[in-house]
């Protein structure tokens, strides 16, 4: 493994053989360097300790969330009315308890980026880059886990249910850095998270022999075999051993102990023991737990759709904002909620929005995120971004920074090919404390 | 395009190993200086010059020309700079640098000499006193593509930017020059001041534009619309329509340029339907899909970086095409071994040649056994197989086993069953759980009785009849929509995907929307009705019904992708098109077919990810990806015959221990590819070794992950290790990637735990045979790992083991640690 601050890096030595000829010595050399390298691979303080990442699913419309556009012609407006916010701004009146709390979060209504498919949609929003044909990018939690690994013996990166999609995945990086998925949704009454329990039978001592048994069996292998995937299960029995040894790591994925009360307050539904389930999980230690609710994809009546699905994630989400708060976490939590993109300013022939990237909103809230702010503008009928134009790249670097990546340094893909963990994203200033 | 390529890269690659293998290892032993001296004393240095003719059609027309030289060492260099150029008859054509401009009509030839070698490139000089004039299609799309104004983050873009549309990547002319020339009055040009039209003034960045400055006044580019636009700014009329773009070439072929900063330079040229060529070097858009190995630049000059290879592509107009580029670093010590063996191994040997990689050596007796039988069948070599492998002392023994194991009938179900998941075999909503049932099980039976995978597809393809009566047609009902359908076809059995076509031409291959449309037409008369039991549907042929094109409302009529427009009138569509897919002909099919196969033994594919097969995702050995398919063909589609041939290669029967030459490769197949064993088949050996048989719905106890007919049939073991859920035909579906929840499960899980308790097979051993602990032990891995354990391995696990008393609890301990370990899991 490569030493990422090491200031003899291969691009180093490179530098090395082309200044020479500029008359610096080597001592003299290696201290620019250095200070190159320090500059780049600047300490910053850390806001958040973990991230809540809400992602919907099919793409949220802004019109009919967070952006509506009340002056604009009906076929462009849509038929949902607006609702005033405690900041005094206007949200659509699907997300009234949401508009209770805009003093606690921050929309930004000028998320843009220019693919239409779902998938490359997706790709953005997950890994900070445009799909590239020649190199496959890791995933916000995957760079997470790769940066700090696990903390109180949690799981850094979890996924619920499931693995959402394809980018949410390892990249280039080796899969041991994958997501932990539950493997269940929470919201079933039978829901456990499989095989945290030792086996029937076996009782701690009995498990202590095997491990040692298996320690025996596989030294002869794994001391031969440098395949990356075999190394990634090496790892992930040894995350498995230290699971099993903290109880209260194992009890964060409990969701029946957590009282009555509180699970009806974030409604007993897929978005809200979802949320209360990430709000356990960042808790307990886990850095970055992906969490998906919905079906977004309203190519047809949509009014219809959105007043389906919009209820249970205003409450749930008000819910996770007031909790997080209670607990005294929400400051040291960043909460993120995006879609691949937005909808269409004008309603389709099927009373629908088609897919639109070109002008999209997003929400942030805690972690080193202002309150009540607005950052960015769409155009009157929200086809374009009117001002601050934020990109994926900037998105994801704001994130990055707020956990306390410079997100800027490079990481190792195959090949020793150094790559920026997101290339050339702006922080987005005006939102961070 | 395709077979042109190849071709050129087959003749390469020939004439540099034949030149090279043999000298080069005579000139090792003797050190460099001699092999210069050997070169010089025998041969000539080897130059080629690209292009190989040379036609100049038009007082505008040009064409630049570029010389390589190929070392016999295999590297190639840019000779342009150092080669004494001219032309035979000055009187013809006169040379500019490295470009050719006509003076009169008549032939000649460009001369290249350098150091005692000749090459002559025929020159056609035609119509160099007449100056046509600039076409919109022809000359005026091809500077707006190349200057990106037509990509999908520019006025490319659905809605346009800034209130400016054009069709992403040209694909719709007419409406470009409609917006152009007439959208919003005559704002956009001005045809009494050409320079003042808001077109050019965009462009050149006098007035502000979004998208910066594209090219400055003094520029070829400016010039052509300007000349436009002084014209009158006409468009192309319907009766005189410029020629379209037929082909398209990249000149060199192949390149492996060595030491980082090296250069070559490439020449791409069109040519058109009219048979008339055009260097396009200046319009095509160049990428490379490894920048850090060979980057690009806008006019064709490639760079070498780090060792590697990379495939650089020019796209001009509908086409994309591609070349090969090695990058060595300087001075690698190398010494080639011998190229031996069939047609695999001869062609994999040629490419870690190039690469000068060395494989690794051929893997143990024991470890190919394991190997191969969970390849061909899906579980592990028994007790007895081992033993009797292991006391054969016959040369041709792993031959003869890979015949016995293409006989059992696990064989047919592994592919069943990957079949079953291309094709999304799974009940739903809308396909009754024995709809589903019966399918899978005409599709197993197919490969059970070795129907030729073309006829299956036929068969498929054409079904007409109740899901029921006749299961093929479900695949209809799987997937009713005509446009989803024609995709799923090109992508299940052409490894193609079209799906970017549907909207606009493929930015990344060649396929165009008439392209798209044109496919989907042969499944637009599938009709569907209800059948006297309620779940059951009824398919056939309506003999009407038609694709529209999204841009012109008309319907497109049927046509093969990539190919012609056939008759179909009074046809079933399904039965032509399946005729021309399943031909020996075609040029998809089978080397698909054939590369899905080789990835399932390999662990990655020639084309990875073998459903993504396009242009710029080019083969990593193409002359290796052609002989595939061609062998294919051969075997009557016959897919034992193709794995007989695989597991045969010593490509397939390599170590997965890398060295350090080949350890940074992963696409060469220098080494084997360590794998995790795929979800059904990893639990069917479970199953096997501890004797403990599952239960799935509608199958008897004792039946196979691998048997599962209904992919709606699952459980936790088969999600948790990444089984496919059938919701799309993505080969990705299914996963190997390794993940914690896969560790927590075979840790604690009772796929481990039970299995061993239920099948007893530790108790028949202790207790019934009373085998000693040593022998347990030496079964066990026997068993599972198809190999002794090593005197170490034997001896501190029997420490557990107590003397006294019930030696049960800690052999179950010691066949849980080999059920959780990497061994076990993985096939290496």
């Amino acid at each position: 493994m490569r030493c990422y601050g090491n200031p003899l890096s291969r691009r180093g030595f490179l530098a090395a053989g082309t200044l020479g000829g500029l008359g610096l010595t080597l001592p003299e050399l290696l201290m620019r360097q250095a200070v190159a390298e320090q500059k780049q691979y600047d300490f910053v303080e850390a806001k958040a300790k973990s991230v809540i990442h809400i992602f919907l699913p099919g793409g949220l419309a802004q019109q009919e969330s967070f952006d509506p556009k009340p002056y604009s012609p009906l076929e462009y407006r849509g038929e949902l009315r607006t609702i005033k916010t405690n900041t005094g701004e206007e949200f659509c009146e699907t997300v009234p308890q949401l508009a209770k709390r805009a003093d606690k979060f921050s929309i930004i209504r000028s998320m843009s980026h220019g693919e239409a498919a779902h998938e490359r949609g997706v790709h953005n929003m997950f890994t900070g880059y445009k799909p590239s044909p020649a190199l496959r990018y890791p995933s916000f939690g995957s760079v997470v886990s790769h940066e700090y690994g696990p903390r109180n013996n949690l799981p850094p990166y979890i996924c619920i249910p499931n693995v959402p999609n394809e980018f949410a995945g390892t990249g280039y990086l080796p899969s041991s850095f994958g997501a932990f998925s539950l493997g269940a949704d929470p919201t079933r009454d039978d829901f456990k998270v499989r095989d945290l329990d030792l086996a029937g039978g076996v009782d701690q001592e009995r498990f202590v022999q095997r491990k040692n048994a298996l320690e025996i069996v596989n030294r002869h292998f794994v001391s031969t075999s440098a395949a990356d995937n075999v190394q990634a299960m090496n790892t992930f029995y040894q995350r498995a051993y230290d699971l099993l040894d903290t109880p209260a790591a194992k009890e964060a994925f409990d969701i029946s102990k957590e009282d009555a009360k509180m699970r009806d307050r974030y409604g007993r539904n897929q978005a809200g023991q979802r949320m209360l389930m990430a709000r356990r999980l960042v808790e307990a230690g886990s850095r970055l737990v992906t969490l998906t609710y919905g079906s977004w994809d309203m190519h047809t009546d949509i009014t219809a759709s959105i007043r389906g699905q919009m209820p249970a994630l205003d409450v749930a989400l008000s819910t996770l904002l007031d909790d997080l708060s209670e607990r005294g976490l929400l400051d040291e939590t960043l909460v993120m909620l995006t879609s691949e993109f937005g909808r269409t300013p004008k309603i389709n022939a099927d009373a629908g929005r088609d897919h639109w990237p070109k002008v999209f909103s997003v929400m942030l809230a805690g972690g080193g995120i202002k309150g009540g702010m607005i950052h960015g503008a769409s155009d009157s009928t929200s086809s374009e971004p009117e001002e601050n134009a934020v990109s994926p790249a900037d998105l994801a670097t704001t994130m990055y920074r707020l956990l306390g990546i410079v997100a800027d340094k490079e990481l190792m893909a195959p090949g020793d090919r150094p790559i920026e963990i997101v290339d050339g994203g702006k922080l987005i200033e005006p939102l961070m404390v | 395009m395709n077979t042109h390529l190849h071709k050129s890269l087959c003749f390469v690659v020939a004439a540099m190993v034949s030149v090279f293998s043999v000298p080069c290892l005579l000139a090792l032993a003797e050190g460099p200086e001699s092999l210069t001296s050997i070169r010089d004393a025998t041969a000539k240095p080897d130059i080629v010059v690209y292009p190989e003719e040379i036609k100049l059609g038009s007082a505008r027309d040009f064409q630049s020309f570029v010389a390589v030289l190929r070392r016999d060492d295999g590297i190639t260099e840019d000779a342009s700079e150092r080669i004494d150029w001219s032309i035979a008859d000055p009187s013809k054509a006169r040379r500019e640098g490295f470009v050719l401009f006509p003076v009169a009509d008549g032939q000649t030839e460009l001369v290249a000499k350098y150091a005692g070698s000749e090459v002559r490139i025929p020159i056609v000089v035609s119509g160099a006193t007449l100056r046509p004039d600039v076409s919109f299609t022809k000359d005026v799309m091809p500077v707006l593509t190349r200057s990106g104004c037509n990509t999908g983050s520019c006025h490319g873009a659905a809605r346009g930017k800034d209130g400016f549309r054009l069709s992403l990547f040209g694909f719709d002319p007419d409406g470009d020059y409609f917006r152009v020339t007439r959208e919003i009055g005559f704002r956009r040009i001005n045809l009494a001041i050409p320079e003042e039209s808001l077109f050019l003034k965009k462009a050149i960045g006098a007035v502000p534009h979004t998208g910066g400055k594209l090219f400055n006044p003094a520029s070829d580019y400016y010039a052509t619309i300007l000349e436009w636009l002084q014209k009158g700014g006409n468009g192309d009329a319907a009766d005189a329509r410029p020629p379209t773009v037929a082909s398209l070439a990249i000149f060199p072929p192949q390149a492996v340029i060595e030491g980082e900063g090296a250069k070559q330079r490439f020449v791409a040229v069109a040519t058109y339907s009219d048979g008339t060529t055009r260097d396009v070097t200046r319009l095509a858009a160049f990428n490379s899909n490894n920048s850090g190995t060979a980057a690009i630049d806008d006019i064709g000059v490639v760079t070498a970086g780090r060792r590697g290879e990379a495939f650089v592509m020019a796209r001009f107009d509908t086409h994309t095409v591609g070349s090969q580029v090695l990058a060595l670093p300087n001075d690698l010590e190398y010494s080639a071994p011998p190229i031996e063996g069939d047609t695999i191994d001869t062609l994999v040997g040629k490419k870690l040649q190039q690469l000068r990689i060395l494989p690794s050596g051929r893997c143990s007796d024991k470890e190919f056994l394991r190997r191969v039988t969970i390849d061909i069948t899906g579980l592990l070599p028994t007790e007895d197989e081992y033993a009797k492998f292991i006391a054969d002392t016959a040369a041709d023994k792993r031959a003869a086993v890979i015949n016995q194991l293409l006989e059992r009938k696990e064989f047919s179900e592994i592919w069943a069953m990957k079949f079953a998941q291309l094709l999304m075999i799974k009940s739903t909503n809308q396909v009754s759980y024995k709809s589903a049932f019966l399918y899978a099980n005409w599709l197993t039976d197919k490969f059970a009785r070795n129907v030729p995978i073309d006829q299956m597809v036929r068969e498929l393809l054409t079904s007409t009849g109740g899901t029921f009566a006749s299961p093929a047609t479900n695949f209809y009902e799987i997937e009713p929509d005509t446009l989803k359908t024609a995709e799923n076809v090109a992508q299940v059995f052409m490894g193609i995907r079209t799906q970017c076509a549907q909207c606009h031409n493929h930015p990344f291959d060649r396929w165009t929307q008439n392209d798209y449309y044109g496919f989907a037409s042969f499944f637009s008369q599938v009709g569907r009705k209800q059948a006297e039991d309620y779940r059951e549907k009824i398919v056939f042929n309506r003999f009407s019904g038609e694709v529209k094109h999204p841009l012109s409302g008309k319907p497109l009529p049927p046509k093969f992708l990539g190919g012609e427009a056939p008759n179909t009138k009074g046809k079933d569509r399904r039965e032509v098109v399946a005729n021309w897919l399943t031909s020996p002909d075609n040029e998809f099919f089978a080397p698909s077919v054939a590369n899905r196969v080789w990835a399932h033994f390999m662990g990655v594919g020639i084309v990875d990810q073998v459903d993504d097969i396009r242009v710029s995702n080019p083969p990593s050995n193409p002359e290796l990806f052609d002989v595939l398919g061609k062998k294919l063909v051969e075997y009557k589609f016959d897919l034992r015959s193709l794995v007989r041939d695989i597991c045969n290669s010593e490509a397939y029967q390599r170590s997965s221990q890398p060295n350090e030459s080949n350890v940074h490769d992963t696409r060469n197949y220098a080494y084997a590819v360590v794998r995790r064993i795929p979800a059904e088949n990893l639990l069917d050996c479970l199953c096997q070794v501890t004797d403990s048989a599952d239960k799935f719905r509608g199958l008897p106890l004792g039946a196979t992950a691998v048997q599962i007919a209904d992919g709606a049939t699952s459980n936790y073991f088969l999600d948790a290790f990444g089984r496919s859920p059938r919701a799309t035909v993505c080969e990705c579906e299914a996963s190997t990637a390794p993940s914690l929840s896969q560790a927590l499960h075979l840790l604690n899980g009772n796929s481990v735990s039970n299995k061993i308790n239920q099948g007893k097979v530790l108790q028949r051993w202790v207790r019934d045979e009373k085998l000693s602990k040593e022998q347990v032990i030496d079964r066990i891995y026997v068993r599972c790992m198809s190999r002794q354990p090593t005197s170490d391995e034997k001896q501190e696990l029997i420490g557990s083991v107590p003397d006294q008393g019930d030696p049960l609890p800690a052999l179950t301990d010691i066949f849980w640690a080999v059920l959780n370990s990497r061994e076990f899991a993985f096939n290496h």
